[in-house]
């Protein structure tokens, strides 16, 4: 009996820890204290107007200089990143996941587990390999290098959803296609790919989600001018913690949830 | 069947050479062989020299334990393996070297291996979607097709909401459905239960009929072979055994393998001396052709307690257990001298039960000589 209660004080404890500090950025965002954040001062939307550029009653001293336009374009840029990464890397990906479990080759294992490291790489390692590569090859820092260095181990994350939908898929269904008549570009347009489409399409989710996110090795990579919502966010709280940024931080996590959201429905709509 | 039809002399088309009038057979495999490397880093030869054809829209079965090389022989005619030695044909042009969505055949799969993302009907009309045919044309053979294997009306279902029987059939109006000139069957029937199986071992043999195209199927089960096939094929070993019409194959097995792999026999050892083949019990008979060494068989429904003829051979033993299987029984006798035989017996009311003495015969025209010595 006392144990169970224990178990039940020790659950609420964990998620509280958590949860709690997200639940408290949300808060925070819609304080009107100005000031001191952690001092309730009555409700506000004047935050969120602030960041989407719209007239607000807050003074210039409790905002960042001339941040909201800089904020703006770095979103643009955030956004331009995860979609050309989430294409190129949707691509790659998926046909190195095919390569791989339909086609033999020597050395396969070795080719899967060189697939996996970037994952695993640390972050700073990658990134500063990566600044190095681009400085020693001559290419200035800009999107796209933003984009062929995310590439890099985005393409990972999608060639291990891909993997694991492939492993369950049966072969013999290719087969007969082709033993149907089909060439193999009509097997794989008709069979192959609604086979694996699901985990095509989580590859291709979870590649946007980490590239909106990416901080560490984008940092390296990015030109001075082509800042992603991360690096601002970042710099903004170099320059002290304010209001708004509770703001951008929900915003963000809302963002987060309907694309994982929607993910989630169509997935299950499809079974 | 072609071939036999048109002989030397009989002209079928006066003025061209009898070489065009030749009808070629649907299916000729020469000399096919084809090994696997093993993970272990070790080769298994599933194909071994095997030349094998149809001569016509014949049903032939694919005979042999579980790893004998069955599927991989289908699997090089549809295309899905490459051999490493030996040629295919089919019509009589060559098509060892083509990949399979160019080959005139389709597939039964023992997994069914249906498009389980599309609907009954899109899996029907696949090879029709494929060759760009028009809808109305593929929504007419779609309804035929399932008319033909019993599923008319199910269009629309999808894969999930079909049983196992149903599949089955969905499985074979779609490799049906192109037209193929040649239907391949892998074990389509291994995981049906006892009573849809028997039911669907008789429509595939009357379909074969009605469509008039060749049928290779695939078992493992020797009932199931002899009950459908024009002809079977026993595999063991990567090589074909035997080839013949299952009567054949039944009452004349060709070597102690077929004989013990299709139905239930007695192997006797021989001894050969002036042209007699001498039983381990001393009795003897004439031989035919003349052996040095072999293996007697003998079918246990012909052993009979009752003489025929005065010539044949007589066991006298003891039976050690008897068997009830309605309307007959199932003997094993022990004989010394020759060991125990098994023997199938009418249920006439007067079969002796265990520990009982008993006499059987077997006519001389039940004698089968196998030139092979048991090991
Ligand atoms: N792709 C493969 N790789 C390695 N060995 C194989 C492969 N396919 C079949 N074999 C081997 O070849 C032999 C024949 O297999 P198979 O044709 O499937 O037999 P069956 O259908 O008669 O049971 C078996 O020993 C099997 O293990
Ligand atoms: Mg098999």
């Amino acid at each position: 009996m006392k144990l169970t209660r224990l178990l039940t004080l020790y659950g609420i404890a964990f998620f509280a820890f958590i949860y709690a500090p997200i639940a408290l950025v949300m808060v925070y965002s819609f304080n009107a204290n100005p000031v001191n954040m952690m001092i309730w001062d009555g409700f506000t939307l004047d935050w969120y107007r602030l960041i989407f550029g719209m007239e607000t009653g807050i003074t210039e001293s409790s905002t960042y200089i001339d941040s909201t336009p800089q904020l703006h374009a770095a979103v643009r840029t955030s956004f331009v990143v995860a979609f050309s990464t989430t294409a190129i890397s949707t691509v790659f990906g998926t046909a190195l996941a095919l390569a791989v479990a339909r086609y033999r080759f020597r050395l396969a294992g070795f080719y899967r587990v060189l697939l996996l490291v970037p994952m695993i790489m640390p972050d700073i390692v990658l990134g500063i390999a990566l600044l190095i590569f681009f400085i020693t090859i001559g290419m200035n820092l800009s999107v796209l290098t933003i984009i062929v260095g995310q590439c890099t181990f985005l393409i990972s994350y999608v060639f291990v959803t891909v993997s694991a939908r492939l492993a369950h898929m049966d072969v013999s269904v290719e087969e007969a296609s082709a033993d149907l008549g089909a060439t193999p570009f009509a097997t794989f347009r008709k069979v192959t790919l609604p086979s694996i489409a699901p985990g095509v399409f989580g590859g291709a989710l979870l590649a946007f989600i980490i590239s909106m996110d990416d901080l560490v090795i984008t940092y390296f990579i990015a030109g001075t001018g082509d800042t992603t919502l991360p690096i601002h966010i970042w710099g903004m709280l170099r320059r002290g913690i304010k209001p708004e940024i509770n703001a951008i931080a929900t915003l963000m996590l809302l963002a987060t949830i309907v694309i994982a959201g929607l993910g989630l429905y169509l997935r299950s709509r499809q079974k | 069947m072609y071939r036999a039809m048109i002989g030397p002399g009989h002209s079928a088309c006066p003025g061209s050479s009898s070489e065009s009038t030749l009808m070629p057979a649907p299916l000729e495999i020469t000399a096919a062989s084809k090994s696997f490397r093993t993970p272990e880093g070790g080769t298994i030869t599933a194909l071994d020299d095997v030349s094998f054809g149809l001569d016509g829209a014949e049903f032939v079965t694919l005979l042999g334990p579980s790893g004998c090389g069955k599927t991989t022989l289908l699997r090089t005619i549809s295309g899905f393996e490459a051999l490493d030695h030996g040629t295919i044909r089919l019509e009589g042009q060559d098509v060892t070297d083509w990949p399979s969505h160019k080959r005139p055949v389709n597939t039964v799969f023992q997994s069914y291996a249906l498009f389980t993302h599309m609907p009954v009907s899109r899996n029907v009309g696949y090879a029709l979607e494929i060759a760009g045919a028009d809808k109305a044309t593929i929504r007419r053979r779609v309804g035929e097709m399932l008319e033909l294997v019993g599923l008319a009306g199910l269009e629309n279902r999808r894969i999930s909401q079909l049983s196992g029987g149903q599949k089955q059939r969905v499985a074979l109006a779609r490799a049906l459905a192109g037209r193929p000139k040649l239907l391949l069957l892998d074990e389509p029937l291994s995981a049906l239960d006892k009573n849809l199986r028997q039911k669907m071992q008789h429509e595939l043999k009357s379909l074969q009929r009605e469509l008039g195209i060749g049928f290779i199927f695939v078992t493992h089960d020797q009932g199931e072979a002899l009950t459908m096939s024009d002809r079977i094929a026993v595999l063991a070993h990567g090589r074909i055994q035997q080839l013949g019409t299952p009567q054949a194959l039944y009452r004349r097995p060709a070597n102690l393998f077929t004989a013990d792999f299709l139905g239930d026999s007695n192997l006797i050892p021989l001894v050969v001396a002036e042209g007699r083949g001498i039983l381990p019990d001393g009795q003897s008979f004439t031989l035919n052709g003349a052996p040095r060494a072999g293996t007697l068989m003998l079918r246990p429904e012909d052993l009979t307690r009752t003489r025929r003829g005065e010539a044949g051979l007589t066991f006298k033993g003891v039976v050690a257990a008897r068997y009830y299987s309605g309307k007959d029984f199932q003997i094993e006798l022990d004989c010394p001298g020759t060991g125990r035989l098994l023997a199938v017996l009418r249920d006439d009311g007067a079969v002796p039960d265990t520990g009982a003495e008993l006499t059987l015969h077997s006519a001389t025209d039940a004698l089968h000589v196998i030139e092979e010595v048991q090991p």
